[in-house]
């Protein structure tokens, strides 16, 4: 579904991603952990736009992706992103109904809008509140269930248990699981490698910009380096 | 009493001119996060467009009112094509957006001084339509001008239509979520250039149909364009950013200006115009209903 082939991303001097190579499969979650700065978010930027790469190139469902965002997510890319970027100024109804900003097929938009209700009750509940009054839980919930009503098939997430209560934590991994079994497909940027690892199928681990591993979740999950990078102090910070 | 009730007319009445501009530039304050310098030399273009149609292409007034904000509308999104977007697409700092936004302005200026001249232009009153008129109601011992009340008339029905789009149509909150946040708009699909366009072509079209007031009310002149500062400082005061800001800020200091023009001095009146300005950046930087405390240049 996605591939990504040789991408090199740099910021003024700095080299973010250095020959980047990744696929996506229909279906599968997958996950990119590593350290911060690692390339994490840059990587998920990159897909969708917001940087232009130096080499390397995005596939999409057969389609090479540029640099404008907006085409990007017409063709079925959805991002949410870092820090949840809900309009707060506007409320939780308006938030939605902007995901669905491209779509014309109102019966499928006003299905899909039901969904995201199923899935996320709270939203339902606080439909005309301002977005910025939310929690930050209720936020990220938005910024998903905004996500979802652009109907990408693709769906990128960048940290959504960032910042989030232990509890909250475990209910937004139990939502990815749920999100996938609506038929989406899922890349996942975490740094909370444990809880991650524990709902994807296929993980890469990023160091510095280059790939250093990649493989089935549960492989990388007992893969003894990995366990004593990233696993050792996380699963006892976020494995609550 | 009677004359306290008229300056407040006026105030009134200058005042919506005021907002009519404070509201275009406003509105690309909120989605650029830059000072549109230019938007003085839109405005002062409209009046000429609406001018020049009305003497010398002897169009109805009401047709050559459209032109006015069409042509504005025009001139302000060529602007933003040909000066804007080339630093946009380099990601310029805001800086070189004012620097060239006053570059655009003094070239207006004085490309008109050059080609249509100096002198001032008055519509000539028998082609106006008779609300637009001089002479005034009288109401008791209170004479209501007849261009002040089209004026504020005019001015109402845009800004009621222009609060109703941006707050019920999907354009509309197409601007406010890109006035939020540019990335998680462009997320949703909302191409920001788009947004932008039409954010200049609102704002433009409205300070056509200043131009076209502030000149039936007064003159026609290349001059005109130094009103940008005061809507620049009616936005400030309101808060930058903010339309219910701009409104507000427009009426506060148009009745400021004439209750100073009448009851203390009108040479003061910029005087105090510009002390508001500085007062509020130091007390209250964000404005009165401002979107942030940044940078405001």
């Amino acid at each position: 579904m996605l591939s990504v082939h040789e991408l090199h991303v740099s910021y003024g001097g700095i080299k973010a991603l250095r020959g980047v190579s990744m696929e996506v499969n229909q279906g599968e979650i997958v996950t990119i952990i590593g350290a911060n700065g690692a390339g994490k978010s840059t990587m998920l930027n990159a897909i969708t736009g917001f940087l232009k790469p130096a080499k390397g190139e995005v596939i999409f469902n057969g389609h090479k992706l540029g640099r404008n965002p907006a085409a990007i997510v017409k063709l079925g890319i959805c991002h949410v992103p870092e820090g949840r970027l809900v309009f707060a100024n506007l409320s939780v109804q308006d938030n939605l109904m902007l995901g669905a900003y491209l779509r014309k097929d109102r019966k499928k938009m006003a299905e899909d809008l039901e969904k995201v209700f199923v899935l996320f009750p709270r939203l339902k509940e606080r439909i005309k509140q301002q977005a910025g009054t939310l929690s930050g839980g209720e936020q990220q919930m938005l910024a998903m269930g905004r996500a979802l009503m652009t109907d990408g098939e693709l769906v990128l997430m960048d940290e959504p248990s960032l910042g989030l209560a232990p509890l909250l934590v475990k209910t937004v991994f139990q939502i990815i699981k749920e999100i996938r079994d609506l038929g989406k497909t899922i890349l996942l940027v975490e740094q909370n490698a444990q809880k991650a690892l524990e709902v994807a199928d296929r993980a890469y681990v990023l160091e510095q910009g280059r790939v250093v591993k990649e493989g089935a979740a549960c492989d990388i999950q007992s893969d003894p380096a990995i366990r004593a990078a990233y696993l050792g102090s996380k699963s006892v910070a976020g494995g609550a | 009493m009677t004359q306290f009730l008229q300056q407040l007319i006026n105030g009134l009445s200058i005042g919506s001119i005021y907002a009519l501009m404070a509201v275009g530039y406003s509105l690309v304050y909120s989605i650029m996060n830059f000072s549109n310098f230019a938007h003085g030399s839109v405005i002062m273009l409209g009046a000429y467009f609406g001018f020049f149609s009305l003497t010398t292409l002897g169009m109805p007034f009401g047709i050559a009112f459209f032109i006015a904000a069409c042509g504005a509308g025009f001139v302000a999104v060529t602007l933003e094509r040909l000066a804007y977007k080339p630093l946009r697409d380099r990601r310029a700092p805001f800086l070189y957006f004012i620097i060239t936004a006053m570059g655009a302005s003094i070239l207006i200026d004085n490309g008109v001084i050059a080609t249509i001249g100096p002198t001032p232009k008055t519509f000539p009153p028998e082609l106006l339509p008779s609300y637009l008129q001089s002479g005034s109601i009288q109401i008791g011992t209170l004479g209501i001008g007849r261009v002040d009340i089209a004026m504020f008339v005019i001015t109402a029905v845009c800004l009621v239509a222009l609060i109703l789009f941006i707050d019920f149509t999907k354009m509309g909150k197409a601007i406010q979520a890109t006035a939020y946040n540019m990335k998680a708009s462009a997320l949703m699909g909302i191409n920001p250039n788009f947004v932008i366009i039409l954010v200049f072509a609102i704002g433009g079209a409205l300070a056509g149909v200043a131009g076209v007031l502030y000149g039936v009310k007064y003159q026609v002149f290349p001059q005109m364009s130094s009103i940008t500062l005061k809507s620049f400082i009616a936005a400030v005061f309101g808060g930058l950013g903010s339309l219910p800001g701009a409104l507000l800020g427009s009426l506060l200091l148009a009745l400021i200006e004439t209750f100073v023009s009448g009851y203390i001095s009108t040479q003061l009146r910029d005087i105090f115009a510009f002390f508001i300005l500085i007062a509020m950046l130091v007390i209250r930087p964000a404005g009165i209903m401002g979107k942030s405390a940044e940078d405001k240049a």
